[in-house]
């Protein structure tokens, strides 16, 4: 044989050369991977997410108003023990126990979820620059060592008992006394990874600033921020609870646990359904709502990804 | 090191000013005055000029406003009294326009009468606080009509225990300075908070004295008065401030005009009734939470840490007042009491539940933060070296770790103080306990704003030095811990 027939002539490709033989990586799919690999927290999920619908559809269908009363002379509907028609039974106003939780609950998380949102924004903002312009730095971390020392519970009622009850005004005083911790939170992250060498790099090779935020460091601080909106979402449920139920919270005319904790307190040996169910349902969303960002936020941190 | 602790006090002072003046300036000019009338009584029941009177007074008493009637404006502003006084003559107004002029607003009584009246600006309610917050007693301080001669001396006497005490005739308190057995064993009353009067709840009584003075009903102990009498009296004798009218009982008991006293209670103020609590849950959290936070991190992965964890996310996620009302129901079933006033101060149950639930409440952030350090100080070298000179598992953790770890945790105990607060008011409110936590909550619902401020600046000022003297403990505990360290900065 000679060498033509043994040998065939092959172009040189170049995309071949390109061609990178690791396994593809998807930061997304791999977040999504890592997260469906725990049973307790598709469990959660499931739960988290019925509470979410039932709380943000049932009140439409049922359009409970805790002004309205339209059973209150009527003592035969009053106190009814929970049963096929009543699932939660009735209040002392003959009211529907099942919407007026469901109600509650709705108003609990959009209380907390407007603030969790306003929160991190304004934190995340601040805190990247924050970490980033050391005369800035300067000025923040004087304003910081003051705010820091306050008890924020007691600047936060204070100040929904100035406002007046309302749910704007909750969502303000609960996103305005934390927004500085996520910040000095996010400021602290971004310090630790400004001066990597990675950065260091990017840097001499002439990336703007502003690219060198958006695409070297905030990738980096998703799983820092879902760590921390995985605690400000049950924090702030707690926090709406909190404040409606030593009264300074929403007001009557909007329905929230807190509040009927408060008022149903005094049923407690006589009508303890009227108690509980508040007290469980609220226990039950802030745990599933916990649960489920903790395996997210885990779940987010690339470190997690390799196997 | 001095130069740090001063600049660092100098802050923590500003700190607390800047809240306090905030929440003077938000509770003076953004809350609807009206609302301080909804809970009084005598006030609903008035009419005419009487209530319109009774009205700009109180205002004026609780600092809102400069509120002048006919004969102030004519003593005040007019050089002749009696035709001033005279509705619509010359004089008069005159003075009224003067007043005008001033920024005043001029109204009129059904009965003709002018009175003139000019809210506070922010700037003017911050320095009437502050000009009246700190009260230094003088020998000059009373001034009697009845009693011009009275002698104006510090001297040192006897106070009723026996013990030498720095007394003082023509002050407003009798005992400056004196010593007896209770805490904290030196008291003095030369220097007084003022924080205003309370109102509309313990109508008339300074906020300061409603939250320290004792509660419940009065104590009498034999006890020797001045004259020589002895009897039995609730009257606390160290107390005792001067009295323009002394009245029958007063006379025989004192020698001179010092007859106004405050009593002893059986019960505990409402500040040491936090104390309480608070105290005891936070050495029961940190017996509990350190040990099991150090067990956790030895076993780390094992059963025991995930345990651990479990509680923790569990005690963490669940909001606080539902963990309240679940730890309450399961001591009801044990026979524990539900409310604090069944049982009452006497009795021990009725301490017990609400402190498990306040050292419930601080558990599972000492146990993250134990089970943190731990592991962080197990990984540096120091800890492989000891492994690998030979020592047991147990000896690195008790001799070598520990004692790193529990510096930052150290660090935390008087801040802890913080965290008991928002515990406080939750369970003081759920329980009902006569406590700081559960007044601030009711003197918010009562519109009782002196008393907010107040709380506020006890709460604050509280928080605020606990965390110095925290960072100041660290430092004794690690001398390698230097606080003013150049162009270092504290995180």
């Amino acid at each position: 044989m000679t060498d033509q027939e043994l040998f065939a002539f092959k172009r040189a490709d170049d995309s071949a050369s390109e061609h990178i033989s690791a396994p593809k990586y998807s930061y997304w799919q791999s977040v999504f991977r890592k997260f469906f690999s725990s049973k307790t927290a598709i469990v959660m999920l499931v739960i988290a997410l019925t509470v979410v619908l039932i709380a943000f559809i049932q009140p439409i269908l049922s359009g409970y108003d805790p002004m309205e009363t339209p059973n209150i002379n009527n003592p035969s509907m009053r106190f009814i023990r929970p049963n096929g028609e009543f699932w939660f039974g009735t209040d002392d106003k003959g009211n529907s126990l099942f919407d007026a939780v469901w109600a509650g609950t709705r108003n609990s998380l959009i209380v907390s979820f407007s603030a969790t949102i306003i929160t991190q924004i304004l934190g995340v903002t601040v805190g990247m620059f924050w970490g980033f312009s050391k005369r800035f730095d300067a000025i923040m971390i004087q304003i910081y060592n003051v705010l820091a020392n306050i008890p924020m519970t007691l600047v936060a009622m204070i100040m929904m008992y100035v406002l007046g009850s309302g749910m704007p005004q909750l969502i303000f005083a609960l996103s305005v006394t934390s927004w500085i911790s996520t910040a000095y939170f996010i400021r602290v992250q971004v310090m630790i990874i400004r001066d990597r060498e990675y950065n260091l790099a990017s840097r001499c090779l002439g990336t703007p600033t502003v690219k060198i935020i958006t695409h070297n460091i905030f990738p980096y601080l998703i799983s820092v921020i879902m760590t921390s909106i995985s605690r400000d979402v049950p924090s702030f449920i707690s926090y709406e609870v909190f404040l409606s139920f030593i009264g300074v919270g929403l007001s009557q005319a909007h329905a929230s646990l807190g509040r009927m904790i408060q008022t149903y307190s005094s049923y407690m040996t006589s009508a303890p359904y009227l108690f509980w169910i508040p007290v469980f349902i609220s226990a039950f969303i802030s745990v599933s709502l916990y649960i489920v960002g903790q395996t997210l936020a885990d779940a987010s941190d690339p470190r997690t990804h390799m196997v | 090191m001095k130069n740090y602790i001063f600049s660092r006090v100098i802050k923590s002072i500003v700190a607390v000013m800047v809240v306090v003046s905030i929440v003077i300036v938000m509770l003076y000019t953004m809350i609807p005055r009206y609302k301080i009338f909804e809970k009084d009584e005598g006030y609903k029941k008035m009419s005419g000029d009487a209530r319109t009177t009774y009205m700009y007074s109180r205002y004026e008493e609780l600092g809102y406003l400069d509120f002048q009637q006919k004969s102030e404006m004519c003593s005040n502003a007019s050089d002749n009294y009696e035709a001033c006084m005279v509705n619509d003559s010359e004089e008069l107004n005159a003075v009224i326009s003067e007043y005008e002029n001033n920024g005043y607003v001029v109204d009129y009584l059904r009965n003709g009468d002018p009175f003139v009246y000019h809210d506070y600006n922010p700037l003017q309610l911050i320095w009437n606080f502050y000009s009246k917050l700190i009260q230094i007693d003088h020998p000059g301080y009373v001034k009697d009509e009845n009693n011009p001669d009275i002698e104006r001396k510090y001297y040192i006497g006897e106070s009723p225990n026996g013990m030498p005490a720095i007394m003082c005739s023509g002050c407003q308190y009798k005992y400056q300075l004196y010593f007896n057995s209770s805490f904290p064993f030196i008291h003095i009353n030369a220097i007084h908070f003022n924080f205003g009067i309370s109102y509309p709840t313990n109508e008339g009584m300074p906020t300061w004295q409603v939250v320290s003075q004792g509660q419940g009903s009065q104590v009498s102990t034999e006890q020797t008065f001045p004259s020589g009498v002895v009897e039995k009296s609730p009257l606390n004798q160290y107390t005792c401030q001067y009295k323009p009218i002394l009245d029958t009982i007063d006379q025989r008991r004192f020698t001179d005009n010092y007859a106004n006293c405050q009593s002893y209670y059986e019960s505990p103020s409402m500040i040491n009734t936090s104390y309480i609590f608070g105290i005891i849950a936070l050495v029961i959290a940190y017996v509990v939470a350190i040990p099991s936070g150090i067990a956790m991190a030895r076993n780390k992965g094992k059963i025991v840490d995930k345990a651990g964890i479990v509680v923790i996310n569990f005690l963490i996620a669940v909001p606080s007042l539902a963990l309240i009302f679940f730890v309450r129901q399961i001591g009801s079933i044990f026979n524990f009491p539900d409310r604090f006033p069944i049982l009452g101060f006497e009795d021990i149950r009725s301490y017990i539940i609400p402190i498990i639930i306040l050292a419930l409440l601080q558990i599972p952030s000492l146990m993250t933060w134990t089970r943190r350090y731990m592991l962080d100080q197990s990984n540096a070298d120091y800890a492989k070296f000891a492994k690998a000179k030979g020592l047991s598992q147990k000896e690195i953790f008790t001799k070598h770790i520990l004692k790193n770890a529990i510096i930052p945790i150290i660090n935390g105990i008087p801040s802890s103080i913080i965290l008991c607060i928002s515990g406080a008011l939750l369970t003081e409110s759920a329980f009902a306990i006569p406590g700081m936590g559960k007044m601030l909550p009711d003197a918010i619902n009562a519109s009782n704003n002196n008393m907010v401020i107040n709380l506020t600046f006890i709460f604050t000022a509280l928080s605020i030095f606990s965390i110095l003297i925290g960072d100041l403990l660290m430092t004794v505990v690690d001398p390698r811990i230097q606080l003013a360290a150049k162009g270092g900065k504290k995180k």
